[in-house]
């Protein structure tokens, strides 16, 4: 307690000292603090926006080879699919239904490549949600049977107005051609990333166009209502899928990337007939997974560079404050303190230092995050993929925070270590006949 | 008896290439409860053969002897709990610890070792000596608050706090004028008399040295004359 006490007094010592070297700590908590905070809502914020652009947690495709021996992915009859579903006790939010179109949009001479996906409206209420729209309604689009949502630029080329009709040349799912025509309904802004390069339209025009029966379409996707068992509930469905139909294989290797195992199969593997593919988001995720870590690994990296930085000063500083000592120092040791407690009323003071520059920078990244938060940055900018809703959120773990605490303590507490050596190893005859 | 004993003392301290010979071959023996000056001029070795006696300093020749403890086979760890039990130090320039106050720099030595004294005792005992140096309106102030005198006092109370069988001061008045010299030898021969504990101090001040009752004159590292004072000079009502 003796010990603490001078060492907490110590610090009032040399204010201005002492502000710096805590200043300059608590700059680095505070970078690293809100990197991991960027990082930790990253994964999160991400998954849950493409979860919506991609309309599920869990998505299954049909796959039939042609004759030809070119694939298409359809699900003709769910039946199985929904037996799977109600037999794994799924915990589903929505099932959603999509049918994809590669089309080129043709209006008064401009042509435009142009993806389309098809859904149907009443059932994905959630994803008019996140979609900004210009002009126009999805009930306009769903009031008009071949309605087209399209993205500001993409009208912009084709210099389209709402309720002009377009011409679509695409291809059936068998690969024959086909015509058909759009009506502008609405346009979306384009937010560069995800939905603006997508259009939406409604299922049906869409098999239509593909020339697939209305029930049948390209892709199951399963909201959960828990997102967190998003694994064990596709274990689960694999598994069931597996006794009914052929699956393409479910990779348990961890190194692997289960997307590009399952392709490899369709590409390299002799199959015939229909096969399913079991995906989910976490499988999508593990590449974005590895970018945090990639983000998390370059924190870490700044936080050893900048307190390396850091670390000097303040190591500096100690010997400078073992110099303006010296004289103090030979008076404790010549009253009988021991070399050891010395040596700890320096690690004290440096302990302290690193403690109130680790508060004062959590308590700035906090104060930062909050203000960050309060502000609606909108959907469509380029980052929107990045946020929820149009808002910053910021997520820390405890542990994280806790690890980053004791890195700076035991680098500081390792910087202030040499000159607190020094300082125990005085001979106090030495340092009393110091002239500080 | 002979509380403190040194045979044949040497001390060389190297200076650049060469080396200067502080101490050369000193031997005295001092009693408990002595009052007793090392005098002599500057570098005579007054503070070294202090600094020996106080063990915060190794002699590279002979033998220090305190208490019937010969102090060169002594460990640090050993040779700091001995400073500690045994001894006390008063500075010429105080040697306070800035950051803490009057009463918690008087009874820091106290919190360095294990003490029988009860926390209640150690208060107690820490009160007496503040009222003793007479600063009890100054206990909660910081030594950068107070007078040379006072801050002496408050060193002298320091070395006390611990019982110490032996006090060493190197110079204890040399930064102070005349009558605050005065009062701080009054207050040494006071407690010297009343609690019998030993003070050995460094002067170059002929008019302290003669209050000592037992003196050790220094010229060149050794000793000129080493005698006991009969009638030894008294400051005002110390004697």
């Amino acid at each position: 307690m003796r010990d603490l006490k001078i060492a907490f007094r110590n610090l009032t010592r040399q204010k201005r000292r002492t502000i710096l070297l805590m200043a300059a700590i608590a700059f680095g908590i505070y970078i690293i603090t809100m990197i991991n905070g960027f990082t930790g809502s990253f994964i999160e914020n991400v998954s849950e926006n493409f979860s919506n652009m991609l309309a599920g947690h869990i998505f299954i495709e049909g796959k039939e080879k042609t004759d030809s021996g070119k694939t298409l992915s359809l699900v003709r009859n769910d039946d199985i699919l929904m037996q799977a579903i109600k037999e794994t006790n799924t915990d589903w939010k929505y099932l959603t239904k999509r049918s994809d179109l590669s089309a080129v949009l043709i209006f008064e001479g401009e042509d435009l490549n142009q993806s389309v996906t098809g859904a149907d409206w009443d059932v994905e209420e959630y994803f008019k949600d996140r979609i900004v729209l210009k002009e126009g309604s999805f009930a306009d689009l769903q009031a008009e049977p071949q309605g087209i949502i399209l993205s500001d630029k993409a009208a912009d080329k084709l210099n389209l107005q709402i309720g002009d009709r377009m011409l679509v040349k695409c291809q059936t799912y068998t690969g024959q051609q086909n015509v058909g025509e759009f009506v502008l309904t609405a346009i979306l802004i384009d937010s560069s990333l995800m939905g603006g390069s997508t259009a939406y339209a409604n299922i049906d025009y869409i098999n239509q166009l593909l020339n697939l029966q209305p029930d049948e379409y390209m892709s199951l996707g399963i909201f959960l209502n828990d997102p967190d068992t998003i694994d064990e509930t596709a274990d689960a469905l694999y598994e069931n899928l597996k006794t009914k139909v052929n699956m393409f294989e479910r990779s348990n290797n961890e190194e692997e990337n289960k997307i590009l195992s399952m392709l490899k199969q369709q590409d390299e593997q002799e199959w015939t007939g229909l096969r399913f593919q079991l995906m989910t988001l976490n499988d999508i995720m593990s590449e974005v997974q590895q970018i945090v870590n990639v983000l998390n690994t370059a924190a870490l990296i700044i936080l050893f560079v900048l307190f390396a930085i850091i670390m000097v000063g303040v190591t500096n500083t100690f010997r400078m404050v073992l110099m303006e000592r010296t004289k103090e120092i030979g008076t404790m040791r010549a009253v009988g303190m021991q070399k050891g407690i010395v040596r700890k009323l320096f690690l004290y003071e440096a302990f302290f230092i690193a403690l109130l520059g680790v508060i004062t920078g959590l308590i700035l990244a906090g104060i930062t995050m909050f203000i960050l938060m309060q502000i609606n940055w909108g959907m469509n900018t380029a980052a929107f993929i990045l946020m929820k809703n149009g808002y910053m959120t910021f997520k820390l773990s405890v542990p994280q925070v806790l690890l980053n605490f004791v890195i700076v303590s035991a680098l500081t507490l390792l910087a202030a270590f040499f000159p607190s050596n020094k300082a125990a190893k005085l001979q106090p005859a030495d340092a009393l006949r110091t002239s500080n | 008896m002979a509380i403190v004993k040194l045979e044949d003392v040497h001390k060389t301290y190297p200076l650049g290439k060469t080396e200067v010979h502080a101490v050369k071959g000193v031997s005295f023996e001092i009693n408990k409860g002595d009052f007793i000056s090392i005098a002599g001029p500057s570098g005579s070795g007054k503070s070294t053969i202090l600094n020996m006696i106080g063990c915060i300093d190794i002699p590279t020749n002979g033998k220090v002897i305190i208490n019937e403890t010969e102090t060169s086979g002594l460990s640090d760890k050993q040779i700091t709990t001995l400073r500690h039990e045994v001894l006390g130090f008063i500075f010429q320039s105080f040697n306070l610890i800035p950051v803490l106050d009057v009463y918690e720099n008087i009874e820091f030595p106290l919190l360095l070792g294990k003490s029988k004294m009860t926390k209640a005792e150690k208060s107690e005992w820490i009160d007496m000596l503040i009222e003793e140096v007479q600063l009890e309106s100054w206990k909660n102030h910081k030594p950068n608050e107070l007078s040379g005198g006072q801050r002496q006092r408050v060193a002298i109370a320091r070395a006390l706090v611990t019982k110490p069988e032996i006090v060493l001061a190197d110079e204890p008045t040399a930064n102070l004028d005349s009558v605050t010299s005065d009062a701080i030898i009054r207050l040494m021969k006071k407690i010297n008399r009343d609690l019998g504990t030993t003070f050995i101090f460094s002067t170059h001040d002929p008019t302290v040295v003669d209050v000592a009752d037992h003196i050790i004159r220094l010229k060149d590292g050794l000793i000129s004359e080493n005698y006991r004072q009969e009638n030894p000079k008294s400051f005002g009502g110390a004697e």
